[in-house]
C-alpha cells in the first residue's frame, strides 16, 4: 500500500486541465445564453409589425395576416377550419382527428411535448396553443425561436364562442368569424329558453373508467353539462379528479354521461359496466339511463355546441320536438364523429 | 488491472473518449426530424466556426444552433453530472449498486423541484436549488437508513434508498393528483426524465456548477482510491475520512439536484456509466471521475438522440430510454455479486 501514498502528486496538472477545458466549454455557453436566438435579418419589403394580446395577455406580434398556421390543440385545429381557413392551416397535432381534412396536414407530436424542428420546419408565420392542453415551456421555447405564438383560453362554452370570434379577427376572417359566432349564441340562446325552468338532470360525467375520473365544475366541460340542462354531482375543487366508486353510488347520479373520446366504443363499455359490482347497484345504470355525445363535448371548439345540443336532447327528450327525419338516431349510427 | 496511473495514460484515455463525444455529438446534431447531410453540417460547422455561418438559410440555423444544440448540451451536462455523483456515490458508500436514481436522491431533488415550483412559481430559477437541498435529505435519509451498527450495510443501504425512493415518488404522486395547478400538467413527462424544455437557468451557469462539484469531488479522488478498502484503512492511512465523505457528500448532491431540475429522473446513467468506465480503464478515482464524466456525456446524448427520433415526430422521454438499457445492467450487476 506504500505506493499509494503518492496520491496527491498527479491531481494538479490534472484539475488544471480539467479546469481549462470547463471554461472553454463554459465561454460560449455563457455568451449564447440568457438571451433569445437572434432572428436572421428580415427582408425589407415586408407588412409592418402589428402587436395584438392573446388570451392570456401575453403579445403578440404579428406582420401581416398569418398564412402559415400551426395548430397545437385538436380544438385550435377544429376552429381554423370552422372558420374555413382551413388552407392556411400547415401543420396539427397527432390528435387532430377533425375535420377529416386535418389529418391530411403534416403532424407536430403531440400537445403536451410537440417537435420543435418539425414546426420550425413548417415554417410557420403564427402558432395557435391553448392554455388548457399545451404546456407553458413549449410557448416559452417556441417564441426563443422567434415564432410568434398566440394562445387561446376559453374556459367556458361563451368563451368558447368568443375565443372563436376573436381568432376570426386576428387572422383576418372577421366576418366568417362574426357569422360563426352569432350563429352559436343564437342556437345556446335557443337552448336555454327551452330548458328554463326545468331542473338540470344529476348527472356522473364519465371521462375514464379504469380509474373512474370526471371533470371538476371549473372545466369547460362541466359549463358545457350546464348548458345541456345536466348538473354534475362532482364538487370537488380539482379539474380531473379520481373518484371512489363508492362517492358515485353516494351521490346517485340520474344519468352516467360518456363521450367518444373513450378509446373503447361507450357501448362496449356499458355492457361491461353492466357486469361489475358497484356499477351495476347504481340506479342509473340499472334505468339504462346513459347519454352519450360525441368527444367534441371535450373540445373547447364550435362543434361543442352540437354535443350539448345533442346532450340536452338525450337528458331531456320531452322537450324537444321529435327529429323531422323517420331515420331517428340510434346510437349505432352515432358512428360517424370521430 | 494494475497499470500504474501516469499523467499521459489519463491525458490520453480523456482526450479519446473526448473524440468519441464529439463524433457523438456531430451525428446527434445531424439526426433529427428534418434531414441533414453530412456535408452540408460540416460545411455549416466549419462556417459557423469561422465567423461566416450567416450564409446558411435561417431555419437551418435555426435547428441546428437553436433547438439541437441547446439539448445535446443539456444532454451532456446531465449525462456528467449524473455519472459523476454516481460514481462518487459508489465510493463513498463503498457498493457498487449506488447509483442517484437507485438510492432515491433522484427522488428526493425531484420533490425539491416540485415544492419549489409550486412555493416559487414565479421564480424558474429557484428550482436548482429546491432540487439541491431535496437531493441532501434524500441522501443523509438514505445514509441513516443504511447504517447498521456503526458501519454501513449496503444491503440495508440499497433498501434504505428503494424506500426511500419509493416514498418521495408516493408523495410527488400526492402532491400531483391534489394540486390542481396547471403548471404542473408537464411533470408527469418530466418526472420519467426528459430533455425537450429548456432549462429555466442559462446553460453557461449549469457548466460552471458542473466544474465545481465535480470538481471538488475530484480533489478527493486519491483519498477515494483508499476509501474503497474502508474507512478504517483509510484513517490509518492518513485520510481525513470526515473531510472527503463531506465534500463528496455535498458534490454528489449539487450534481443530482443539477441534473435533476434541468432534465427530470434520468434513470440508471450513474450506474451504467461508472462501471463500463472500470472495465475498460480500471478503478483508479483519478481516471475513473473524468473518463466518468465523458461517458456519461456519450451515453444521455446517444440516449436522447434516440429519445427524439426513433418515433418521430413524437418524442419520448430520455429516462425511458436510460431505463430500457439501465435495468438489465443493474440487474445484471446485482446477479453477479450474489454469486
Amino acid at each position: 500500500m506504500g505506493m499509494m501514498r503518492r496520491k496527491k502528486v498527479p491531481v494538479p496538472p490534472a484539475l488544471r486541465w480539467l479546469a481549462v477545458v470547463a471554461v472553454a466549454a463554459a465561454l460560449p455557453a455563457f455568451s449564447q445564453a440568457g438571451s433569445p436566438a437572434t432572428m436572421p435579418a428580415e427582408p425589407a419589403a415586408r407588412p409592418q409589425p402589428v402587436e395584438y394580446r392573446d388570451e392570456l395577455g401575453r403579445r403578440v406580434v404579428l406582420r401581416g395576416t398569418p398564412q402559415r398556421i400551426v395548430s397545437l390543440a385538436p380544438s385550435i385545429t377544429e376552429t381554423l377550419f370552422a372558420l374555413n381557413l382551413g388552407e392556411r392551416v400547415a401543420g396539427v397535432t397527432n390528435y387532430c382527428d377533425y375535420p377529416a381534412e386535418a389529418l391530411t396536414r403534416p403532424r407536430v407530436g403531440g400537445p403536451i411535448n410537440p417537435d420543435l424542428e418539425q414546426i420550425v420546419s413548417l415554417h410557420p408565420d403564427l402558432v395557435v396553443a391553448t392554455r388548457s392542453l399545451n404546456r407553458q415551456e413549449t410557448v416559452t421555447a417556441l417564441e426563443r425561436l422567434g415564432m410568434a405564438v398566440y394562445t387561446t383560453d376559453p374556459r367556458t362554452v361563451e368563451e368558447v364562442v368568443a375565443s372563436t370570434r376573436r381568432l376570426g379577427k386576428l387572422l383576418g376572417a372577421d366576418a366568417r368569424g362574426e357569422e360563426l359566432a352569432a350563429t352559436l349564441e343564437e342556437r345556446l340562446a335557443d337552448l336555454a329558453h327551452r330548458l328554463a325552468g326545468h331542473a338540470p338532470r344529476r348527472v356522473f360525467f364519465v371521462v375514464w373508467t379504469d380509474p373512474i375520473i370526471s371533470t371538476g365544475p371549473h372545466t369547460f366541460l362541466a359549463d358545457a353539462l350546464r348548458h345541456a340542462g345536466a348538473e354534475s354531482v362532482v364538487t370537488t375543487d380539482q379539474d380531473w379528479p379520481h373518484i371512489n366508486i363508492e362517492e358515485v353510488l353516494r351521490q346517485n347520479p340520474e344519468y352516467l354521461v360518456f363521450s367518444g373520446t373513450h378509446p373503447e366504443d361507450p357501448q362496449t363499455l356499458i355492457a361491461g359496466l353492466r357486469k361489475r359490482a358497484g356499477w351495476s347497484s347504481l340506479e342509473a345504470v340499472r334505468a339504462g339511463h346513459f347519454a352519450i355525445v360525441s368527444d367534441a363535448l371535450s373540445r373547447p371548439a364550435p362543434r361543442i355546441v352540437d354535443a350539448i345540443e345533442d346532450l340536452a336532447r338525450q337528458l331531456h327528450p320531452d322537450l324537444f320536438p321529435p327529429p323531422p327525419t323517420p331515420a331517428a338516431t340510434p346510437p349505432s349510427s352515432r358512428g360517424g364523429t370521430r | 488491472m494494475i497499470r500504474p496511473l501516469t499523467p499521459r495514460r489519463l491525458l490520453l484515455t480523456c482526450a479519446g473518449l473526448g473524440g468519441i463525444l464529439l463524433l457523438v455529438v456531430f451525428f446527434s446534431l445531424k439526426f433529427g426530424t428534418r434531414s441533414i447531410s453530412v456535408t452540408d453540417l460540416a460545411v455549416f460547422l466549419f462556417r459557423t466556426a469561422t465567423g461566416r455561418g450567416d450564409t446558411a438559410a435561417s431555419d437551418f440555423r435555426l435547428i441546428i444552433l437553436d433547438i439541437r444544440w441547446p439539448r445535446i448540451l443539456l444532454a451532456m451536462i446531465v449525462g456528467a453530472a449524473l455519472s459523476v455523483a454516481g460514481a462518487s456515490f459508489q465510493a463513498l458508500l463503498r457498493n457498487p449498486l449506488a447509483d442517484p436514481y437507485v438510492l432515491g436522491v433522484s427522488s428526493g431533488a425531484g420533490l425539491g423541484s416540485i415544492l419549489t415550483l409550486i412555493w416559487a412559481a414565479e421564480m424558474p430559477a429557484a428550482t436548482p436549488f429546491g432540487a439541491f437541498a431535496g437531493a441532501v435529505l434524500a441522501t443523509s435519509a438514505v445514509y441513516l437508513l443504511g447504517q447498521r451498527g456503526g458501519d454501513l450495510d449496503s444491503y440495508a443501504l440499497l433498501l434504505g434508498g428503494i424506500i426511500t425512493a419509493s416514498f418521495l415518488s408516493a408523495l410527488i404522486m400526492f402532491l400531483m393528483t391534489t394540486i390542481s395547478g396547471r403548471e404542473l400538467r408537464g411533470m408527469a413527462f418530466w418526472l420519467m426524465g426528459d430533455l425537450s424544455t429548456p432549462s429555466p437557468v442559462p446553460a453557461g451557469w449549469l457548466v460552471l456548477v458542473l466544474v465545481l462539484g465535480s470538481g471538488a469531488i475530484y480533489t478527493t479522488a486519491a483519498d477515494l482510491n483508499l476509501l474503497l478498502s474502508g474507512e478504517q484503512e483509510a484513517m490509518h492511512l492518513g485520510v481525513d475520512v470526515g473531510r472527503v465523505k463531506i465534500v463528496v457528500y455535498l458534490g454528489a448532491s449539487v450534481l443530482t439536484g443539477l441534473a435533476v431540475s434541468v432534465s427530470g429522473a434520468v434513470g440508471y446513467v450513474g450506474l451504467m456509466v461508472p462501471h463500463l468506465v472500470r472495465l475498460l480503464f480500471g478503478s483508479d478515482y483519478r481516471l475513473l471521475l473524468p473518463a466518468t464524466a465523458l461517458g456519461g456525456a456519450i451515453v444521455v446524448v446517444l440516449a436522447d438522440t434516440l429519445a427524439r427520433t426513433v418515433v418521430a415526430p413524437t418524442q419520448l422521454p430520455v429516462g425511458a430510454m436510460t431505463a430500457l438499457v439501465g435495468a438489465p445492467v443493474f440487474i445484471y450487476l446485482l446477479r453477479r455479486r450474489i454469486a
